[in-house]
């Protein structure tokens, strides 16, 4: 068997085989799995019913408001210190909506004994509006409120974003989820860089001080066992991510079978804004005419997503995860083999970890405008390409950019391993006190 | 038989020359000793030899030809910084230490097993190499050098760190590698086991060679014309009988018996010497004292260092 490859397998069998490595991969799906499920569960939660007592003073909203599937109105009068005392400890009521005294900018108090969800307000706050607006229509301004409706409705004004490419044809875009997507996907390259590639460096580190270092070159060249070295994690961060990407899905589904509906879209678009019953026989509300131009944006944004070069990403972020991790683990092998402890290691990694660390302090401006020329010369530089492309990519990047990147990556990782090499080879054999920059540079003339 | 051949090696570091024109040959067959003090450039020898690095000039001959990347395979090496990967199993390891060697996997297992059992450490297949003392590292490290049953074994300081029943383990198993035909460079500062094991030697000093050849043939040469007789009743005048050819370096009185240090001229014989005993005292015992290879090596490396700081 070629002795690349008995490295390689070591390296890899040795990792896989770790308590952690399987602890990681079956940990981190599950935090992943519970970062999705969590929230919609907890929404789908709150879907219990939320009882309130409406006390008005001014009598007008008596009867007017719409219950909704989580909040049912009662309306009652009398002694608002009585109903506080006997309705809200028991649980008759979840809260009392006391309305003050008042005429067009009414004052109200809600009242409860455990918090009510989050959006209760908002939504009771939505239909007072909307119910005083239409007696300021009808009663001030002689407007019948249904008619006002259609007019509103029928003269909105939309603007689309459409991008274009090369050949002028319509791509379809959704700059948000762009955003989201590529400060995802830049987020997830510099960690799997950074938990890697510093295995790497560890890994050189141990042979180093474990003195068999020199046992193994001299039976394999050095090159051989820092590649081999380097290859065996990649294949072991490969592997980690397709498991965590599969068990993920498994959990997922596994949850949607279990609990069809689970993952209702309707139903996790009807969360988001504060809805009355889409079936109500009145007049559509403002309210339900918000809720549904939202859930248009939903069903827009799970178009968009769907829009998504996914396949171009996907082998995108593989690409970048490749080589922007060969071209760190390379760094860190030659910082791995020049010094003899952990702690002596960071005067090294520095100048090699500071781009990288720039680019993600810099994730937030380069994802508001992916095509500006902070993000365009960081997706070309190859330190910080991994990341920085990344973040541009699903807002849509010319095929010649990603090609030049991905050029000047790879140029970049052939000159990182041969520059790694040249120190590797001299630095395994050297103990003793810390290396300067100056023989650092000796090393490699040799 | 020539077996190995360096020729006119130099390797220069940055700061400094670690071999300077080097030249010497190994015959096949023999224990050959590698010495010098610390710092003498007899690692970076080694490491040329195992092509972790390369001379900057020079020529090292493996069985006539120029030494090439796959005689790799035919070296066995046991380098003094040692190590073993602390986590993984011993037999795991040792599996992999020789598949590196170039044998298969089915060979390295059969072959393993066979040391495991001889060496009685088989218990220890599964366990990791931390749960071992340091003496049985070493034992597992002496297997991984010698598994691939190389020609050419390169042993640096192998006997420390053992106890003195391993080390005399070790000792036997070095000279039964011999005596199996592979040829065998040891380099260590123990001097009782060079005068033990060794055939041949070559004494490195500040990057030069300074003493070389077969090690019988060098303590004759460097005998000193010293005597130690041991006499009981003894003439009160024997001191001022002795002839000009003797000289008396020393004299000790031990249980009743007078021990005199004795040098003679080059022109006297140890015979006379003798005579002259037995004339004049009841010789208890007569011997010849040789230099050892420890005093060899002082002397040599002193006289250089000496001789180099006048220049």
């Amino acid at each position: 068997m070629n002795k690349t490859l008995l490295i390689i397998a070591r390296e890899y069998l040795t990792r896989v085989k770790k308590k952690s490595f399987i602890v990681m991969t079956i940990l981190g799906p599950i935090l992943m799995a519970a970062l999705i499920i969590v929230p919609v569960y907890i929404s789908n939660k709150n879907l219990k019913e939320v009882k309130i007592l409406v006390v008005d003073e001014n009598e007008f909203f008596i009867n007017n408001f719409t219950d909704t599937k989580k909040v049912v109105f009662s309306y009652r009068s009398g002694d608002i210190e009585k109903f506080k005392k006997d309705c809200l400890v028991s649980g008759q009521y979840d809260a009392i909506l006391h309305i003050l005294e008042g005429t067009q900018s009414l004052k109200s108090n809600l009242y409860f004994f455990e918090e009510p969800p989050m959006n209760l307000r908002s939504n009771i706050e939505s239909q007072m509006d909307k119910l005083l607006f239409d007696k300021v229509l009808k009663d001030s301004f002689n407007i019948d409120p249904a008619k006002f409706e259609i007019i509103k409705n029928t003269t909105r004004s939309s603007i689309a974003m459409i991008q274009t490419d090369e050949t002028g044809a319509e791509k379809k875009n959704f700059t948000e989820l762009n955003r989201i997507i590529g400060m995802i996907c830049g987020f997830a390259i510099y960690i799997f860089i950074f938990m890697f590639a510093s295995q790497v460096l560890r890994s050189v580190l141990e042979e180093k001080t474990s003195r068999i270092v020199e046992v193994l070159i001299s039976s394999v060249k050095p090159v051989q066992l820092m590649m081999g070295k380097i290859v065996g994690v990649a294949l072991v961060g490969l592997t980690q991510f397709a498991l965590w990407v599969v068990l993920t899905l498994v959990i997922v589904l596994g949850v949607q079978i279990t609990n069809p509906g689970f993952f209702n879209k309707e139903q996790i678009a009807m969360e988001m804004p504060i809805s009355p019953d889409g079936t109500s026989e009145f007049m559509p509300t403002a309210d339900e005419i918000e809720s549904y131009q939202d859930n248009q944006g939903i069903m827009e944004m799970i178009n968009a997503f769907y829009d998504i070069s996914f396949t171009q990403i996907i082998l995108s972020f593989l690409f970048y995860f490749l080589f922007g991790y060969l071209v760190y683990a390379a760094l860190f092998a030659a910082v791995g083999s020049a010094v003899d402890n952990e702690a002596d290691s960071g005067q090294f990694t520095m100048p090699v970890t500071i781009p990288l660390i720039l680019t993600m302090v810099l994730i937030m401006p380069m994802a508001e405008d992916p095509n500006g020329a902070l993000a365009w010369w960081m997706s070309m530089i190859p330190l910080t390409s991994p990341v920085a492309m990344l973040i541009r990519l699903p807002s849509g990047v010319p095929a010649w950019e990603l090609m030049l990147s991905m050029g000047i990556l790879l140029l970049f990782f052939y000159f990182c391993v041969w520059f790694a090499a040249k120190i590797y080879r001299t630095g395994i054999l050297m103990y003793g006190k810390k290396p300067s920059y100056k023989e650092l540079w000796k090393w490699i003339r040799y | 038989m020539k077996f190995v051949e360096i020729q006119n090696v130099t390797k220069r570091f940055s700061n400094h020359l670690a071999l300077n024109k080097i030249s010497f040959s190994i015959n096949k067959g023999v224990v050959f000793g590698l010495l010098g003090p610390n710092g003498a450039g007899k690692t970076t020898l080694i490491r040329i030899l195992n092509q972790i690095t390369a001379p900057d000039s020079g020529n090292i001959l493996f069985e006539g030809h120029p030494i090439k990347r796959t005689d790799i395979e035919r070296i066995g090496y046991l380098p003094e910084e040692r190590g073993l990967y602390k986590k993984m199993k011993v037999g795991e390891q040792a599996l992999y230490l020789a598949q590196l060697k170039g044998l298969s996997k089915e060979e390295a297992i059969k072959r393993l097993h066979y040391w495991f059992k001889k060496f009685e450490i088989s218990y220890w297949w599964e366990r990791k190499v931390e749960e071992l003392s340091k003496g049985m590292q070493q034992k597992v490290q002496f297997i991984t050098t010698i598994i691939h049953q190389p020609e050419f074994l390169i042993f640096d300081e192998p006997f420390s760190g053992f106890d003195p029943i391993n080390a005399n383990l070790m000792k036997e198993e070095i000279l039964e590698l011999k005596k199996k035909g592979a040829t065998i460079i040891l380099s260590t500062h123990n001097m009782a086991s060079v005068e033990e094991i060794c055939d041949d030697i070559v004494l490195i000093n500040n990057a030069e060679i300074i003493l070389d050849g077969n090690l019988a043939e060098i303590k004759t040469a460097s005998k000193l014309n010293q005597f130690q007789v041991e006499v009981g009743d003894i003439d009160s005048d024997i001191v001022n009988l002795l002839p000009t050819e003797y000289e008396i370096l020393g004299t000790e009185k031990m249980n009743g018996y007078t021990l005199f240090t004795m040098k003679i001229s080059q022109n006297a014989t140890p015979n006379q010497l003798l005579q002259f005993f037995i004339g004049h005292a009841s010789v208890h015992s007569f011997k010849e004292i040789l230099p050892s290879m420890n005093e060899i090596f002082i002397d040599k490396v002193n006289s250089y260092n000496k001789s180099h700081q006048h220049e």
